[in-house]
Parts: structure tokens; C-alpha cells; sequence
């Protein structure tokens, strides 16, 4: 699905990648975990081109592209999506309006027939009822005065509406509570389907029990320095990263 | 039509003192200083002012170069003459738009209102100089919609005016729709509005397009009245468009609230320059400002100066001013879900602006002004 190689990247004058290779297979769950300041946030926005990033070296190979020489709304119509850590409140703009914008702008994309609002709303529906969000919420500014479970909640409902075929989740459980932590877990397992690969980035094991990793890559002074199953989870609960470093 | 000379006034006129006192503004004069005012009263029109003819009555008031051509059938107007003009006004071209159009359209309202009120330019090189007095009765709720026809007024100036009485317990809304497209014409307005106890003054401007335009108010606050001014502004190509606006609080209890958004394109110029008075009796007064500007080219400039001048210690007051461009993180959160560039900036733009438009509760004033605005945008 994506094969990144030799990246590196630095945030103003801070080199943060220094030469990170990663494959993301096809259907499968991938996890990074790592220390603060390791470059995992670092990563996900490399991946979809956020303008903090400067990638100075490296290819980030996807469906046969670069996407390195993509725009951030190119990358996101080949269907990379990234649930942010801390999803910005847009006041003025209508959450129904931007997700519609959005789903039209794929479809468009994609040439196929533009969603209506009557289809538009019938879909939304139905996902914000399993996500167990206030009716409401559509129809306010996009994460205009939402908690921060709400909105962890309104990045996977803008996944489940735009049926992305790479998911980033980026801390997607930090601050969520118990149920919230089950809702939005529920919903990245939905989009399972054997097709679609998933990266998610945490500092906890909780939600990787909903999510049932694949490959776990420890990441650590900017380069993947383990890869491992799910096991890899357990002994860093057990021992922390000093456990990892032994190794190296 | 006679030629008017801008440096000469008839120095008989009661209000040629004060006049006289103030000059004739410059390009140093406080208010008008990033306007460049200096070449549009240097240049010589022809005079049109407000004159009786035969007037329709029609469902709003049109003046069409001076002469009101059609009047609301429900409500009454006659022209006022010797008009009781606010003589402490710190606008010269107040006193001037009454010198040189000595007689007032007037328009007394003793019951609810509802009206439009259109301005019709269309010569060229001329002056329009008129004036309009609207005064509502206690216990009465106008609103007003104005807007402005300026095609084919190449290299005119309206220089025009409202005084409004507000008498208490009464309202009045006033709407500015002004879209000046790529028309040359200047406006002008120069207004009082005198707000008696307990009454409301709402003033929401709406201020698209090129070429210049300058709104300067003077608003008097009594006991627990209360002003509430928004002005969205759109300054598109070389423009210089804006607001300057004085509040008076005057007597205690009194309130107001300013909230001003501009977004300039191109090489435009945006000004509001916006002072709240709190005099020494004014104790117990609530007064808030704040200026909001998104700057969408490097060549564009912003004047904002909101001001708080304060003579009693028992009140409640805020000001602030932020001047910048659309946050980069806003434009690459949408643009990470697949919305172009393009797209996401109009998205955040009109976001913006509809904080302000959609204040307006009149559906046809509400539709006309966000066709205005995208129609502005766009060009």
C-alpha cells in the first residue's frame, strides 16, 4: 500500500526523520509507538503534507505515485486520510457543508456522481447514530465548541462518510473515556475490510485491544528501529522502551 | 445644474461657523487621512441637491440624483428646511452636506416601519448633495434597508447624510448594503444619529467593492440606550472603503458594541477608525469594540484604530484590533480532506463574513447582500 524509504524531514531548523524506512501492507493494521519527540507526529504529517514538514530526502511510494509531489488535497483524494491529534474548531464553516464539500470533492475526483443532500443526510444519519453523537452536531461549525471526545468522534465520522483507503490516526484515544475510547474504536474497526490499511499512533495499549494490531514498529530518534507482532505491546507495558533499547 | 466650488461655502449659513472652525478636510485630517480625500474635493461637478418634484408613491424611498422620484405609500415625507443640524458634530463635510443642500428629506415614523431606501446616481462628474432625516416615534420599531445604484455615475461624489432622532423606547435598524462593483463614483456619508433614553440604535453595514467610500458617524447615547454597530467590509482592487465612528456615551447606563470584520484583496485599503466616549456622567456604561481584518494580498493595508476615551471610573470596557492573514492551520485542515486550496480560503472567507451577514433577519435584505459579497469576491 505505501512504502516510505530513507525519509527524513526537519520542522524549521530541527531534523526530526533521519532516514526512516516503513512498508504499510495492504489490509493490514500497522501501530507506531515511541517516545515523546521520537518524530511519530512528525511522520503523519509528512505523510500527508503538512506545510510545519519540510521532507528533505526520501520517497513516500503510494499506488504508484510520489506523494511527495502532491498537494495535501491531492494526497487526501488518492485516499489517504489523517485524524488529527488535535482536530482545529472552524467557527462559520457548517460540519455538514464541509463533510458534503468533501464527499462531492471525491466523487468528483473519482468520477462518479455527486452524493445530494437527501442522500448526503440519510448517510451521515446513519453513522452518527453508531457513533453515538448529539443529532446535533452536524448541523453546528465543524468542531465549533466540541469536546475533545466529540471531536475524536467527528474525525472518524468524516472517515466513515469519505471511505478513505490509508487511515493515520494520530493519538485518535488520548482524552477519550471509556465509551468514547469503544464508539470510535468500533468505528476504525467498521472500515475494516481487508483492502484498506490502517497506521495508528499511540503511547497506550488500551485501544489496540478494539483494534487487534498487526505489525507493531517501534519508532525512536527518528528511524523505525524494531518492527514486531502484537507481543512487541506487551513487553513495552511490561518494561517500557529500556526493554527495546537492550536489544538495539 | 450649477458648478459647485468645494473650497467656497456660503458664509451666510448657520452652520458655516462651524464649518469654517473644522476646514475643509485634507489629507491631515485625522479621519480622512488614509482616504486621500484631497483630490476628490479638488475637482469640480456639477451640483445636484435634494429638490421636490413629482413624487410616486411606490413601496420604498428612491432618490435618483437628489430628487426623491418615489416614496413608501404608509409612510409621510416632506422636505424640512431649516433643518436643526447637530452642531458638535467633528465632521466638516456634515456641515457642508447641510450648507449645500439646506433642505432635508424628512421622514417622521410614528408607527413600526419597514422600508428600503435607494440611491439612484447616475450623471457624471456631478455632486449629489442631499440629506435625510428620519425620527421615530416612542415605542416604535423601523428598520431600513439601504442600497446604492451608482452605474454610470463615472467620476461623481455623493456626498449625503442621515440624522436620526430616536426617540425613547423606540428602535432603529439601519442596513447598509453598498456594492460598488468597478464603478469610479465616490460616496460620502456623513451622519448623527441621537439615541433618547432607553432607545436602540442597530446599524449593520455591508460594504463591497472597489473605489472609495467613506461612512464617518457621530452616535449620542442617552440614559440606557444602547447602540449596537457591525461592519462587514470587502475592498477589492485599489479601494479605499471603510468607517469612522464616534460613540458618545453621554449619560449613565448606556451600552454599545462594535464589532468590524474587512477582508481586503488586491492592493486595497481598509480603514476603521472607531472612538467610544464615556463621559463623566455616563457611570454604569457597558462598551465594547472589536476590529477584525484578513489581509489577502501582500499589497493590501489595513487602518484599524478602535479607541476608548474614558471619564468615569464605574463601567465595563473592551477593545481590541487583529490584522492577519487566513490561519494556515484552518486552510490545511480542509484541504486535508480532499477541498482545494481555492475552495478551502473561500470557505473560510465567507465563514468570516457570515458571522455578520446572517445577523440579518430580513430574508430578501439577507439574500442581496450574500449574492453582493460572493459577486465581489469573485470580481
Amino acid at each position: 500500500m505505501m512504502k516510505i524509504e530513507n525519509l527524513h524531514a526537519k520542522i524549521g531548523e530541527n531534523v526530526i526523520l533521519k532516514g526512516l524506512n516503513l512498508e504499510l501492507l495492504k489490509g493490514k493494521v500497522h501501530v507506531i509507538m515511541g517516545k515523546n519527540g521520537a518524530g511519530k507526529s512528525t511522520l503523519s504529517k509528512a505523510i500527508v503534507g503538512h506545510y510545519d514538514v519540510e521532507v528533505t530526502d526520501g520517497t513516500i511510494n503510494y499506488k504508484n505515485k510520489n506523494v511527495l509531489d502532491l498537494t495535501p488535497e491531492e494526497r487526501a483524494l488518492e485516499g489517504i486520510f489523517l485524524s488529527f491529534q488535535n482536530p482545529v474548531e472552524i467557527p462559520g464553516v457548517n460540519n455538514a457543508y464541509f463533510l458534503r464539500t468533501a464527499l462531492n470533492a471525491k466523487e468528483k475526483y473519482q468520477g462518479k456522481k455527486e452524493t445530494n443532500a437527501a442522500e448526503f443526510l440519510k448517510l451521515t444519519r446513519k453513522h452518527i447514530e453508531q457513533l453515538g453523537m448529539k443529532s446535533d452536531m452536524i448541523a453546528r461549525a465543524l468542531n465549533d465548541g466540541f469536546s475533545g471526545g466529540e471531536k475524536k468522534r467527528n474525525e472518524i465520522l468524516q472517515m466513515e462518510i469519505l471511505q478513505p483507503d490509508l487511515i493515520i490516526l494520530d493519538e485518535i484515544d488520548s482524552g477519550l473515556d471509556i465509551d468514547a475510547l469503544k464508539a470510535v474504536s468500533e468505528g476504525i474497526n467498521r472500515m475494516k475490510n481487508g483492502e484498506r490499511s490502517f497506521l495508528i499512533i499511540t503511547h497506550y495499549s488500551r485501544i489496540l485491544d478494539y483494534l487487534h494490531p498487526d505489525y507493531i514498529h517501534i519508532l525512536q530518534d527518528g528511524k523505525i528501529v524494531k518492527t514486531g507482532g502484537p507481543e512487541l505491546v506487551n513487553i513495552l507495558e511490561e518494561q517500557g522502551y529500556q526493554a527495546i533499547e537492550k536489544d538495539l | 445644474m450649477q458648478t459647485v466650488d468645494l473650497s467656497l461655502a456660503d458664509n451666510n449659513h448657520k452652520l458655516y461657523t462651524h464649518l469654517s472652525k473644522l476646514g475643509i478636510p485634507g489629507n491631515k485630517t485625522e479621519h480622512y487621512k488614509n482616504f486621500a480625500i484631497k483630490p476628490i474635493l479638488s475637482k469640480k461637478y456639477n451640483l445636484s441637491v435634494a429638490q421636490e418634484v413629482q413624487t410616486l408613491k411606490g413601496s420604498k424611498l428612491v432618490i435618483k440624483n437628489g430628487k426623491v422620484i418615489e416614496y413608501p405609500a404608509d409612510i409621510q415625507f416632506n422636505m424640512e428646511r431649516d433643518f436643526n443640524a447637530d452642531i458638535t458634530h467633528y465632521d466638516a463635510l456634515y456641515y457642508m452636506s447641510h450648507i449645500i443642500s439646506p433642505s432635508v428629506i424628512s421622514i417622521e415614523l410614528k408607527k413600526d416601519a419597514n422600508f428600503e431606501i435607494e440611491h439612484i446616481c447616475d450623471d457624471i462628474q456631478t455632486l449629489f448633495s442631499y440629506r435625510i432625516s428620519i425620527k421615530t416615534a416612542p415605542n416604535t420599531h423601523v428598520e431600513v434597508f439601504e442600497t446604492f445604484q451608482m452605474q454610470g455615475s463615472h467620476n461623481s461624489l455623493l456626498m449625503y447624510g442621515v440624522d436620526a432622532d430616536i426617540h425613547p423606547d423606540s428602535t432603529l435598524r439601519w442596513i447598509r448594503n453598498e456594492y460598488a462593483g468597478e464603478n469610479d463614483a465616490v460616496v460620502i456619508g456623513s451622519h448623527h444619529c441621537n439615541v433618547q433614553k432607553q432607545g436602540a440604535f442597530e446599524l449593520k453595514t455591508f460594504d463591497f467593492g472597489n473605489g472609495q467610500a467613506l461612512h464617518i458617524y457621530k452616535v449620542d447615547l442617552s440614559d440606557y440606550a444602547w447602540t449596537e454597530a457591525e461592519h462587514l467590509l470587502l475592498a477589492t482592487g485599489e479601494a479605499r472603503r471603510g468607517n469612522v465612528v464616534a460613540i458618545n456615551h453621554n449619560k449613565p447606563y448606556a451600552k454599545s458594541v462594535q464589532e468590524a470584520r474587512s477582508i481586503l484583496k488586491d492592493k486595497a485599503t481598509g480603514i476603521f477608525d472607531a472612538k467610544i466616549h464615556v463621559a463623566h456622567d455616563a457611570k454604569y456604561s457597558n462598551a465594547k469594540q472589536n476590529s477584525k481584518a484578513i489581509l489577502l494580498a501582500d499589497n493590501t493595508h489595513m487602518y484599524a484604530k478602535p479607541q476608548l476615551e474614558i471619564y468615569t471610573d464605574e463601567l465595563e470596557a473592551s477593545h481590541g484590533s487583529t490584522i492577519g492573514q487566513l490561519e494556515e492551520d484552518l486552510l490545511f485542515y480542509i484541504r486535508s480532506r480532499g477541498i482545494s486550496l481555492e475552495e478551502a480560503r473561500k470557505m473560510l472567507i465567507l465563514a468570516f463574513a457570515d458571522t455578520l451577514i446572517n445577523s440579518v433577519k430580513n430574508p430578501e435584505a439577507l439574500e442581496k447582500i450574500h449574492q453582493d459579497f460572493e459577486q465581489s469576491y469573485y470580481n
